[in-house]
């Protein structure tokens, strides 16, 4: 996947220009620490079969990634979150794995724009 | 950027750090300043410190959710007033809707646009704002007025025989009037109806002292020697009708119903004093006068007139101002017959 699918950059600049550019930075740092931490929040979730939290964590992911343009990375915390509201996580241990993994594209993506400006 | 309405203090509450810091730094572009809470036991906390105008409220977060900060808003005298804009992705628009219900004067969704931030933000700062006029009217004259009264004179909580003027007034049919519109509307209509009353008596130099529901009692002559108080009751209720007058043309404008009110006044000797505590006392009459004039409010819906007065006030009146005898007659919950007077509406005096 290239950065243009991974950030919706209609999104990103929009966000850059109404922020302003350092504000962007200052962002994406927080960003990626916040949902570093968030993700793995949910796999403990997961392992304690704790559907309320796993479903508030994906919650937060889906809204801060979808305020920074990670619109297909925001769509699949939205899955997990639908899952936790339902109270059912037994098809959640894959998805978690993937959303890990995807994390890590999103993170070098925001990283690259954050250096590009 | 300069903010169109004038700056506030926000609160902005949310278990994500991003949406805080977004949130954030849009309000203080528009020259807002701005406080973080991470959860609702955090929000309450800082709350309940003071000074916040507007609050942000996400709906899910840990510890406590923005139902329970709701819910405590709701029922905290103190905190009931700051307005709650709900800030949520779409798809919680069910969590919205319990949140309007619960009481909260907006919402925005999740990425929030700064357009819009912009518009419910100084709309619900706006709103706040006439809100706390209108609060501070009441405190004024309900209590505060009469504290610093207690505190200059030195006044005793006990009570003494004045002579003074006692005014009821409420509003016709307001039950069914309540029944027929929401209760948003119903609080507005109180309010803006306080606010012309209270402009009225406090004009003249009467204290509103009670307010029930849609009713309203005011003294004139006391906690402060008032010359004429008779007649300056007398003003104030034709006052109050010309007013209600406005008010009603403003009603049909905007297609709501009108308001019809009586208003009842007595003279003579009142016993007054302070009641509460001395924190929070409210100036009191009692007496057979005030009950007189309070029959007398009730009355009117019999007479048919929305001013009637009794033999003592009429006497007090210059003769610039008419007033219709109506004869001796028999009152609701007194005794002997009472010579009772109308005062024709609309005289120009």
């Amino acid at each position: 996947m290239g950065i243009d699918t991974i950030i919706d950059g209609a999104t990103f600049d929009d966000l850059k220009d109404t922020m302003g550019a350092d504000f962007i930075e200052e962002i994406i740092d927080t960003y990626n620490e916040e949902t570093a931490a968030l993700v793995e929040q949910l796999r403990q979730a997961l392992t304690a079969q704790d559907p309320t939290t796993f479903g508030r964590c994906a919650h937060s992911i889906k809204s801060s990634s979808a305020s920074l343009g990670a619109l297909a990375f925001a769509e699949q915390a939205r899955e997990l979150e639908l899952m936790g509201k339902a109270g059912d996580l037994s098809d959640a241990g894959p998805r978690v794995e993937r959303l890990a993994a995807d994390f890590a594209l999103v993170r070098r993506s925001l990283e690259e724009l954050r250096d590009e400006s | 950027m300069s903010p169109d309405g004038r700056p506030g203090r926000l609160l902005v509450v949310d278990d994500n750090k991003v949406n805080r810091l977004l949130l954030g730094r849009g309000l203080e572009q528009q020259g807002h300043q701005v406080a973080f809470a991470e959860n609702g036991r955090q929000a309450l906390d800082m709350l309940h410190e003071g000074g916040f105008d507007l609050v942000l409220l996400d709906i899910e977060m840990p510890v406590m959710d923005g139902y329970e900060v709701m819910e405590k808003l709701t029922g905290d005298l103190d905190l009931r007033g700051i307005p709650v804009i709900v800030v949520s992705s779409l798809e919680e628009l069910d969590g919205v809707v319990r949140c309007i219900e619960m009481g909260a004067e907006d919402y925005l969704t999740k990425p929030v646009s700064p357009v819009l931030l912009r518009a419910r933000i100084d709309a619900s700062l706006e709103k706040k704002r006439l809100r706390d006029q209108q609060r501070e009217l009441l405190r004024r004259f309900a209590t505060a007025e009469v504290a610093q009264d207690l505190a200059e004179s030195g006044f005793s909580l006990g009570g003494r025989y004045v002579e003074a003027t006692a005014m009821f007034s409420d509003i016709r049919g307001f039950t069914s009037l309540a029944a027929s519109q929401s209760p948003a509307d119903t609080i507005e209509l109180l309010n803006t109806y306080y606010i012309l009353m209270f402009e009225a008596i406090t004009g003249q130099g009467g204290v509103v002292n009670q307010m029930v529901g849609d009713g309203l009692m005011a003294i004139f002559g006391a906690p402060l020697p008032l010359d004429n108080h008779g007649e300056q009751a007398v003003r104030a209720a034709l006052e109050m009708i010309e007013m209600i007058e406005l008010f009603n043309l403003d009603q049909a404008t905007a297609g709501r119903p009108a308001i019809q009110i009586g208003i009842g006044i007595a003279t003579g000797q009142v016993i007054a004093g302070y009641t509460g505590t001395q924190r929070r006392a409210t100036y009191t009459c009692v007496g057979s006068t005030v009950n007189l004039a309070a029959r007398l409010e009730s009355h009117t819906k019999v007479a048919g007139q929305p001013i009637l007065i009794d033999e003592s006030t009429r006497q007090a009146l210059s003769p610039s101002i008419e007033a219709l005898g109506l004869g001796a007659t028999q009152i609701k919950g007194i005794v002997d017959d009472v010579a009772v007077y109308a005062i024709p509406v609309g005289q120009r005096l």
